[in-house]
């Protein structure tokens, strides 16, 4: 564990750093406040720090005003070193922000002690971050392949289409259906289906950029979202998804499965600003194209007549979005 | 080992035992306090309150760390005499505190000594 020793008197400071090396911390030691509230401001900077109360540039509860400004970056678990004992200062102390105190001359064992009480504190923090993380992926990615789910993955497709619109470029939208999954289901049963389905959205991952997107839009159907893809490209990039799809069989628990997808492809710029859901809609009949076409294939997408902006505007977007 | 002006058995608690860092400690006070103690006597004979109560009180920190309770108390008075901005009593508590320390150089030349045989 690293630690930040603050204290402009060498003794301090000495005395606090080889007492604290003994028990295993990492420790930091500097002078003056104004290098201790430098190094734990830093995003990757120690999370546990002794203050002395009096120093120079910068005393030990401006040291922790400082810190505790920082709003989005770990907590800081910050112990004042203090002779002064009353009650006031006391209570100014833990007002700037510290977590506790401990008057000196200290006791080692008093001390280490309490550095164990920031250590549980600094613990459960990380505790907590790590399950709201969990949530945060929960919420946004399909549990079984871990792609973007169903809501994620059209946001990201709504920002893209805006995005390439008003920067002139092309957005390729790719809606991929597994072939005949309702057989392999049935065939091989569904433990079988699910490690098609995660082997497909491996696959898919692994042949786009990774700056695309693939998100898995319903049960075997896939929404793959190419940004700034040229558009005399985007075709070979679809085939190139089809083909890494059906290159082998996927190995699973009930033998290997060959999989394959039928692909319908939509380039932005051939379709000017629309809605998003007009655009997935004609996607969708593309994908019902290659699927009367005999499947793993790919069928893009053109609109009729020449290509010009409707009526609809980002301002519009925004309003539907809301 | 001699009878100091500090509290040796408090001293070896606080270090856990540890002679080398007591002696590591015992080289910074001999170097330290020497330089301090004499910014302590100018900021007296020049009235300065704010460096009088800057210096006595990084003294009263080497002091108690020392356990040499009684010096560290009398640098204590400074410090809380000369943040009280009064500054007529400093001739007469410096010398007080001249006096409790005067002894506590040599006594650690001793300890030093004892604890490099």
């Amino acid at each position: 564990m690293r630690i930040l020793i603050a204290d402009d008197e060498a003794m301090s400071r000495r005395l606090l750093q080889k007492t604290l090396e003994r028990v295993g911390y990492d420790v930091i030691a500097v002078e003056d406040g104004r290098r201790a509230a430098d190094e734990l401001c830093k995003p990757e900077g120690p999370k546990l720090a002794l203050l002395d109360w009096v120093m120079p540039e910068l005393d030990g509860p401006g040291v922790c005003r400082e810190v505790r400004k920082r709003k989005e970056q770990s907590y800081v678990y910050m112990l004042l070193l203090t002779a002064k004992e009353s009650k006031e200062d006391v209570v100014a102390g833990l007002e700037s922000g510290a977590d506790d105190y401990l008057t000196k001359p200290f006791d080692p064992e008093e001390l280490k002690a309490r550095l164990r009480t920031g250590i549980r504190i600094l613990d459960l923090e990380d505790r907590l971050i790590e399950a709201r993380e969990n949530m945060r992926f929960q919420a946004t990615h399909d549990a079984l392949t871990s792609l973007w789910n169903r809501g994620v993955i059209l946001e990201l497709l709504e920002r893209e289409l805006t995005r390439s619109h008003r920067e002139g470029k092309s957005t390729a939208l790719l809606l991929a259906d597994l072939d005949h999954f309702k057989q392999v289901n049935d065939t091989y049963g569904h433990l079988a289906g699910d490690e098609v389905l995660k082997e497909t959205a491996r696959r898919l991952l692994s042949s786009v950029r990774s700056y695309d997107f693939v998100g898995r839009y319903g049960g075997e159907e896939f929404l793959v979202v190419l940004n700034n893809c040229d558009p005399a490209f985007s075709l070979t990039r679809a085939e190139e998804i089809r083909k890494a799809i059906a290159r082998q069989p996927v190995p699973t628990s009930g033998g290997a499965i060959p999989a394959t997808m039928s692909i319908g492809l939509l380039i932005s710029q051939e379709w000017g600003y629309r809605p998003m859901e007009e655009l997935l809609h004609e996607a969708d009949s593309a994908l019902y194209a290659a699927k009367g076409a005999g499947r793993n294939c790919v069928k893009v997408a053109r609109p009729k007549g020449p290509v010009k902006d409707c009526n609809f505007t980002e301002a519009d977007a925004i309003r539907l979005r809301r | 080992m001699a009878k100091a002006g500090f509290d040796f058995e408090e001293l070896l608690a606080r270090v856990e035992n540890d002679r080398e860092l007591l002696r590591d400690l015992l080289l910074v006070f001999k170097e330290e306090f020497p330089l301090h103690h004499e910014a302590l006597r100018e900021a007296v004979t020049r009235g300065d309150a704010k460096r009088v109560a800057e210096e006595a009180h990084s003294l009263k920190g080497m002091l108690s760390n020392l356990s040499a309770h009684e010096s560290a108390k009398a640098a204590a008075r400074l410090e809380l005499l000369a943040r009280s901005g009064e500054s007529s009593d400093f001739g007469q508590l410096f010398a007080e505190f001249d006096r409790v320390t005067s002894g506590l150089l040599p006594e650690l030349e001793f300890c030093l000594v004892e604890e490099s045989r």
